[in-house]
């Protein structure tokens, strides 16, 4: 390959544009544009694969996820009871209201039950008591149990 | 889950594209198909933003948002933009004209790279759960709130968590549950895969033609791959939301700052009406753009600014009527409790706050080197000569940063030095937003600092 081959002749051209002892400030920065350009090119090239796969893991695990672990979400890691939060929603109409009796430091609880009964509204008076944790005696004998589990919680409802 | 609720949610995003379509036309023009095809990541981001303000006021007045008041919102929105391009006497795109569209090579391998990018990001939000925790805390029963009761139900928005954050991502998750036909928490992180896609295609689609493709791919790619973005970009919340119209919103600022294209200004002031109405941060973001472009333009000020301030004013006038809503219901928590002169009585705080704020924007496992390169990038072409895109771009981030401090110092309730959990941290979630911002102004600065002055950058 000599000096006056093309290749060669543009390869000088292009690095000659990027020469840092070119007139002040002009070859300095385009010298940084180009070091600017190269990290740049390698950091994102290394991420690219690292995010694709990363990405990948995410879709495999979401697809062997159930059905019910795609349905309660956040609910999995506050550790809620699916099967007592499916039954109200079965046994509660939908333009429903409810009370949610929990313990004093389920305020995550509290609002998860919020968001996976809507459109089933929240109210303290409400005909249907959804003791989550609770003593269900607190309610006297007039709560009729409809679905109860061994982990005390415990669906039912008041009459009137 | 099913077949159904994505091919609505396809259908639906075809439709607000449409929307944006004709918003664009009206504003811009557009020359050609090909001029159509390149912007259409704009169009549709045009459509969301528009849709996501026009939702919001027609929350705010009461009226019933229904899968009809979704589509004739954008049919409304189309007819808007058809209107003013008839008033401006826009021509339509001619059918046949030869215009030039071929990719380079850096563009087509990037493009390449860029396509399975978001096909993996499609893929790992396709059967994604709802497990994050302010989405199903609040945003995501908000959204529900207004698809089963179609509006701003007073019991849950008053009792949800932060009743004052405004409600267009909320609205436009309700507009995805009708398109979808039930409210399908697992696919609606397809329509945050519609938003990502959408903010990449824009500020691809917008730029293009101005720099050269060496200098916006590999920064767009960089962003992308950014640990939090990949992580983090379909969670259905506000973050991501607000970072998309704050960069664009920025974005055309800057463009607007060097090419004097009003369309440019006006679609700006659509961004920041979104932003704002996005989240409460939308609020002191769209402040530092419209500061930040004020003292750029500090030379052609008699030109300019009454032009940025009728801007700025435009998007203000468009987020009021939220703000009379939760005020005149008596609900709290938009400002410090302490008030604005509050933090004055604790000034052992601006210190540990810069310096969270600091460790936040520059911790490489969430945004790799993006912010330092992006000051780099700033100085390269403040020493080549420009002035009006660096020094914009240096006020942009130098006041967003100060806001953020502001925010760690005035809201005492948060305890420093912050180092909580980067899932519900609220500094790196306002990180995001500058963050974004470099895929945008990145480009446009290293192609100042590449021809050497803002002269340049007058070409188009």
């Amino acid at each position: 390959m000599s000096r006056s081959d093309p290749v060669v002749v543009r390869v000088r051209l292009s690095l000659g544009r990027i020469d840092p002892r070119m007139e002040w400030p002009r070859g300095f920065v385009r010298f940084g544009v180009a070091a600017w350009l190269a990290v740049t090119v390698l950091l994102g090239l290394v991420y690219f694969g690292r995010a694709v796969d990363r990405l990948g893991g995410e879709a495999t695990r979401n697809a062997t996820s159930n059905f019910d672990d795609r349905a309660f979400g956040g609910g999995n890691a506050l550790g809620v009871d699916k099967e007592a939060l499916n039954e109200a929603r079965g046994w509660i109409p939908a333009r429903g209201t409810y009370r949610l009796l929990v313990g004093p430091d389920a305020a995550d609880v509290r609002n998860y039950v919020r968001y996976f009964l809507m459109p089933r509204r929240p109210d303290p008076g409400a005909a249907w008591v959804l003791c989550y944790g609770c003593d269900p005696a607190r309610l006297g004998d007039e709560l009729e149990i409809v679905w109860w589990d061994a982990a005390g919680i415990a669906l039912g409802r008041l009459p009137g | 889950m099913t077949v159904r609720a994505l091919l609505g949610l396809a259908i639906g995003n075809v439709i607000v594209l449409g929307a944006g379509g004709c918003l664009l036309w009206g504003a811009h023009g557009l020359r050609s198909w090909t001029e159509l095809a390149r912007l259409s990541g704009f169009a549709y981001m045009i459509g969301v933003a528009g849709l996501g303000v026009a939702l919001s006021l027609e929350l705010v007045v009461g009226v019933p948002v229904r899968l009809a008041t979704v589509v004739l919102t954008c049919v409304a929105l189309a007819l808007a933009g058809l209107i003013l391009g008839r008033l401006l006497g826009r021509d339509a795109p001619p059918l046949r004209r030869r215009v030039s569209f071929g990719l380079g090579l850096v563009s087509a391998s990037y493009g390449a790279l860029v396509a399975v990018y978001v096909e993996a990001v499609f893929r790992a939000g396709r059967l994604a759960p709802l497990s994050n925790y302010d989405g199903w805390a609040f945003w995501v029963p908000k959204a529900e709130a207004i698809y089963f009761f179609e509006g701003l139900d007073e019991q849950f928005f008053r009792e949800l968590a932060n009743p004052t954050y405004p409600p267009l991502v909320p609205a436009l998750e309700a507009a995805a549950f009708h398109a979808m036909g039930s409210p399908d928490v697992v696919t609606l992180h397809v329509q945050f895969w519609f938003f990502l896609t959408g903010f990449v295609a824009a500020v691809a689609g917008l730029l293009a033609p101005r720099v050269h493709a060496a200098l916006l791919w590999p920064v767009l790619l960089l962003v992308l791959v950014a640990p939090r973005v990949v992580a983090r970009s379909l969670e259905p919340q506000a973050d991501f939301m607000l970072d998309y119209f704050f960069a664009l919103a920025a974005l055309l600022v800057a463009l607007w700052l060097v090419e004097r294209r009003a369309w440019q200004l006006n679609v700006a002031s659509l961004f920041l009406a979104g932003a704002m109405l996005t989240k409460r941060d939308g609020q002191l973001l769209a402040a530092c753009v419209v500061v930040a472009a004020l003292v750029a333009s500090w030379g052609a000020r008699r030109f300019a600014w009454p032009r940025i301030a009728l801007a700025g004013g435009c998007a203000l006038a468009l987020a009021v009527p939220w703000r009379l809503w939760f005020t005149s219901r008596e609900l709290h928590g938009e400002l410090p409790a302490s008030g604005f002169l509050g933090p004055f009585d604790h000034l052992d705080r601006p210190w540990p706050a810069l310096q969270s704020v600091v460790r936040a924007l520059l911790d490489f496992e969430l945004w790799l080197l993006v912010l330092p390169l992006t000051g780099l990038a700033i100085a390269l072409a403040l020493l080549a000569g420009a002035r009006v895109l660096p020094l914009y771009a240096a006020l942009v981030y130098g006041l967003a940063v100060t806001g953020f401090v502001w925010v760690l110092w005035s809201f005492t309730q948060l305890e420093l030095p912050f180092v909580q959990d980067e899932g519900v941290n609220p500094i790196v979630r306002l990180c995001g937003s500058l963050v974004l911002l470099s895929a945008g102004l990145v480009p446009l600065l290293l192609d100042a600092a590449w021809r050497g002055g803002d002269c340049a950058e007058r070409r188009r």
